[in-house]
C-alpha cells in the first residue's frame, strides 16, 4: 500500500502544500477520487481561482458549497465510486461574512461591518485573508461532520510557507499598534484629522488623505471601531484551528516538481512543518522523467560509426542520443531531489512521472491517482 | 522579426503561470539586449526570485546592481516603492519607516486596492525616465520587468487605470496618468507571455492576451512557448520502432565497441516512445495557442541539461535570436 493510500485510510483532513505550478490541485483532485473509489465520502476544497479542478472534474462550476461528481464520470473512467465525491471552491468574502456574523455582538454590528468599503476590500486584497479563510471554511467542515475526508488544497503562493502564517498575519494587522496608534485618536477626534494632537498621527492622517482620500479614512475608523470587542473571538478561532491543524486527524502531503526552486521550497517547507509540530505524511514529487532503466555509456565515437552505418544503426545511434538525453534529466532531477531525501525519508515518497496522458480530465485524473496509489511505483526505479 | 523590433518598446514586462520559465525567459531577453550594446535593467517585482542566480548572484535589493557586463537588476516591493515615494513627493524621511512597515502597506492596499500594484508601475516609470526624474540616477535603454504569474499581472497593469478611475481629482490623478501613459503605449511598453505547452497555462495565456487587448489596452509582444521538445525521430523511424529487433540493435551496437543488452534496447525504445507521446500533447496544445492568438510564438526548447545557470541562459539566448530571426 502507498504512503498516500495509508493516509486516505486513517484521516479525516489532508492539506496538499506546495509552491505554485506543481500539480497541488491536481494532487488534491486525484487523492478525492481515489477515497471515493475506496468508499469513503470525501470533499476537496480548492482555493485555487482558476477553476482547474473544476474542469478537471468536469464541474462547470465550483462554489463555497459542496457539488457532487456523478457517479457516471466514475464509471466512464473505468472506476467504481463506492463512496462519494464532492468538489467545492473557497469563496472567501462569503466565509468571511460568515465569520463576522458569528463572532459579531449584534446583527446590526455585523451588517455595519458587512457594508463597510473598508472591509470589502480586506476580503480581495488583503494579502494572508484567503488563505485565513481556507482554514476557517476547513475547519467549519470538519466541525459540521458530514465527511469522511476533506481534502484541501493550498493558495497559489509561489510561498508555500504563507498560509501557516496567514491567521496569524491578519489578527496581527487588526490588532496593528500602529495603525491603532493613528485611527484611534482619529476616531476618537470624531473624524477630524486637523483636530488631532498627535502630531506624527496628524502627518500620518494627511499624508493617507492626501493618497486615497478622506471618505477611506472614515471607512477605516468605523471599520476599526465596530471590530471592538470581536477580536477574543477571532483569536479563540485561529487557536481552535491551529489545534485542529497539529491534530492526528490531519495530515500534511507536500507537492513538489523536481525542479531545483520547487525542491528548494519543498525542503524548507519539510522543515517548517517539523519545527511547527505540524503532522507530514507524504511528500509526492511530480511531473518526474520516468526512468526506464539504467544509464547507456555509449561514446561519441560509437554513435557516429553508427550514424555512418544503415537505416537500422542510424536509429539506434538516434535512440541513444535520446537515450542519454533523457538520462541526464532523470540524473539531474535526482541530483536535484537527493537534499530533500534527507529531510525526508524515502519511504514516505511518491513519484508520479509525466504520463502520457493529461490529467486535465477524469480519466486523466485516474491515471495520476493509479500512480499515487500503486503499491510500486512502476518504471521508477531507484 | 528582427531583434531590434522587439526591443522597441524599453519596457518589457515577461509573464506567465507559475513553473513556466518567465524568469528564464527574462533572464534570456536581457541578455539578447545586452548583446545589442543596450544598457538593460530587469525589474524583479514583488517576491524574491531566482532571477539573480541564473547569473550567479544573490538576492536583489531595491538598488540596481550590475549582474554582468550591461545587465542591472533590482528588486520591486511597494515597500520599498512607498519609502522612495514618500521621500520625493513629501522630503520625508524620518517618519517613512513608520509609514512602509508592513501594517501600514497593508492598510494602504485594503484602503485602496491596487495602490501596491500602482507604486511598482510608478517605479518603473522612474527607472523609464532616468535621472531627469529622480528615483535613479541610471539611464537603461531596455527595462525587463519579471512580472507577477499571469492572474496577478492583469490586476498588476490594470493597477493605474482602476486607480484612476477610483479618483476624481488632485495632484495623485496627474501621476497616475502619466503612469497610464507609458502602459498603454505601445511603443513604450509591451507584455510578452511564456507558456509551456499544456492545456492550462495555455488557456491562460489566451484569456491574459484578450484581457490586455480588450479591457487593459496594453501593447503585446511574441509569445515564448517554452520546454517544447525537440523532435528527433523521423515518421519512418517512429513506425520501425515498432521491429526494432533487439538482437540485431545488440550486433550492431557490438560491431563499434559498445555492449547493451536487451535491457537497454528496450529502455531506449521506451524513451523514444515517450518522447513521442509528449511531443503529441505539446503539438496539440501548441496549435490551440496559435488559434488563440494573433502575436507571434517564439518556440523554446525543451533543455535536457536544465540547472539553473548562465550556460543555459546563453543557450537559450541564442535559440531566440535564431528563432526571432526566422519568424
Amino acid at each position: 500500500m502507498s504512503v498516500v493510500s495509508d493516509l486516505v485510510d486513517r484521516k479525516e483532513i489532508i492539506v496538499c502544500a506546495g509552491s505554485g505550478g506543481v500539480g497541488k490541485t491536481t494532487a488534491a483532485a486525484a487523492i478525492g477520487m481515489h477515497a471515493a473509489t475506496r468508499g469513503k465520502k470525501v470533499a476537496v476544497l480548492t482555493i485555487d481561482p482558476a477553476r482547474r479542478l473544476a474542469s478537471s472534474l468536469g464541474l462547470k462550476e465550483l462554489s463555497n458549497e459542496p457539488h457532487r461528481v456523478s457517479a457516471r464520470k466514475f464509471s466512464a473512467a473505468g472506476l467504481e465510486a463506492k463512496g462519494e465525491l464532492y468538489a467545492m471552491m473557497l469563496d472567501t468574502k462569503t466565509t468571511f461574512d460568515q465569520v463576522v456574523m458569528k463572532y459579531a455582538p449584534s446583527r446590526e454590528q455585523a451588517e455595519k461591518i458587512i457594508g463597510n468599503r473598508f472591509y470589502r476590500n480586506i476580503s480581495s486584497t488583503l494579502s494572508g485573508t484567503q488563505e485565513y479563510m481556507a482554514m476557517e471554511r476547513l475547519y467549519e467542515l470538519h466541525a459540521e461532520g458530514g465527511y469522511d475526508l476533506i481534502v484541501i488544497d493550498t493558495p497559489p503562493t509561489r510561498n508555500a510557507l504563507d498560509f501557516l502564517d496567514a491567521p496569524r498575519r491578519l489578527t496581527d494587522f487588526f490588532e496593528s499598534r500602529v495603525l491603532r496608534w493613528f485611527l484611534i485618536p482619529y476616531m476618537k477626534a470624531g473624524g477630524g484629522f486637523m483636530r488631532v494632537a498627535n502630531v506624527a498621527a496628524g502627518t500620518f492622517l494627511r499624508i493617507v488623505k492626501r493618497i486615497v482620500g478622506a471618505e477611506v479614512l472614515d471607512d477605516t475608523a468605523e471599520f476599526f471601531g465596530s471590530l471592538e470587542g470581536m477580536y477574543d473571538g477571532f483569536k479563540q478561532r485561529a487557536r481552535e484551528v491551529a489545534a485542529l491543524l497539529h491534530s492526528q486527524v490531519t495530515s500534511f502531503v507536500v507537492i513538489t516538481s523536481p525542479a531545483e526552486q520547487s525542491v528548494a521550497e519543498a525542503t524548507f517547507f519539510a522543515s517548517r512543518l517539523d519545527e511547527a509540530g505540524l503532522p507530514f505524511g507524504a511528500l509526492v514529487v511530480n511531473r518526474v522523467h520516468p526512468r526506464f532503466g539504467d544509464r547507456i555509456e555509449a561514446r561519441p565515437r560509437q554513435i557516429s560509426k553508427l550514424e555512418q552505418g544503415s537505416a537500422e544503426a542510424r536509429l539506434l545511434a538516434k535512440l541513444l542520443e535520446n537515450e542519454e538525453a533523457f538520462m541526464r534529466v532523470v540524473e539531474l532531477e535526482e541530483r536535484n531531489l537527493e537534499g530533500l531525501a534527507r529531510k525526508i525519508p524515502r519511504h514516505r515518497w511518491v513519484r508520479v512521472p509525466y504520463l502520457e496522458q493529461e490529467a486535465v480530465d477524469f480519466p486523466g485524473l485516474a491515471a495520476i491517482a493509479d500512480q499515487l496509489f500503486a503499491t510500486t511505483a512502476p518504471a521508477v526505479r531507484r | 522579426m528582427k531583434v531590434d523590433e522587439l526591443l522597441a518598446p524599453r519596457i518589457l514586462v515577461v509573464s506567465g503561470k507559475g513553473g513556466v520559465g518567465k524568469t528564464t525567459v527574462s533572464a534570456a531577453l536581457a541578455v539578447i539586449a545586452a548583446r545589442t550594446g543596450r544598457k538593460v535593467c530587469v525589474a524583479e517585482v514583488d517576491e524574491k526570485g531566482s532571477l539573480p542566480r541564473l547569473f550567479g548572484h544573490g538576492d536583489l535589493s531595491y538598488e540596481p546592481t550590475e549582474l554582468s557586463p550591461g545587465i542591472w537588476g533590482l528588486n520591486i516591493t511597494a515597500e520599498n516603492a512607498l519609502r522612495e515615494y514618500l521621500h520625493l513627493q513629501y522630503h520625508m524621511r524620518r517618519l517613512s519607516h513608520v509609514f512602509t512597515g508592513t501594517h501600514f502597506v497593508d492598510y494602504l492596499a485594503t484602503s485602496a486596492p491596487g495602490i501596491n500594484d500602482l507604486l511598482v508601475i510608478r517605479k518603473i516609470w522612474y527607472l523609464e525616465q532616468g535621472p531627469a526624474k529622480g528615483g535613479t540616477n541610471q539611464t537603461y535603454d531596455t527595462i525587463i520587468v519579471d512580472a507577477p504569474a499571469a492572474g496577478h499581472m492583469l490586476t498588476f497593469v490594470g493597477a493605474p487605470q482602476g486607480f484612476y478611475d477610483a479618483i476624481p481629482v488632485g495632484p495623485i490623478r496627474h501621476q497616475v496618468q502619466w503612469v497610464l501613459d507609458m502602459i498603454e503605449d505601445p511603443a513604450r511598453t509591451r507584455v510578452s507571455l511564456v507558456t509551456t505547452a499544456e492545456e492550462m497555462p495555455v488557456a491562460e495565456t489566451i484569456e491574459t492576451v484578450e484581457a490586455l487587448h480588450g479591457r487593459l489596452g496594453v501593447g503585446t509582444g511574441p509569445m515564448f512557448a517554452n520546454g517544447l521538445y525537440d523532435g528527433l525521430f523521423k515518421q519512418k523511424e517512429l513506425s520501425a520502432l515498432n521491429d526494432v529487433d533487439p538482437q540485431d540493435m545488440i550486433a550492431l551496437a557490438r560491431a563499434t565497441g559498445l555492449d547493451l543488452d536487451k535491457d537497454d534496447i528496450s529502455s531506449a525504445v521506451s524513451y523514444a516512445r515517450f518522447l513521442e507521446a509528449r511531443r503529441a500533447i505539446q503539438r496539440r496544445h501548441l496549435r490551440v495557442l496559435r488559434a488563440g492568438v494573433d502575436e507571434p510564438i517564439v518556440q523554446l526548447p525543451f533543455l535536457f541539461s536544465a540547472g539553473l545557470g548562465a550556460p543555459d541562459i546563453i543557450t537559450l539566448a541564442d535559440v531566440i535570436e535564431a528563432r526571432l530571426a526566422a519568424l
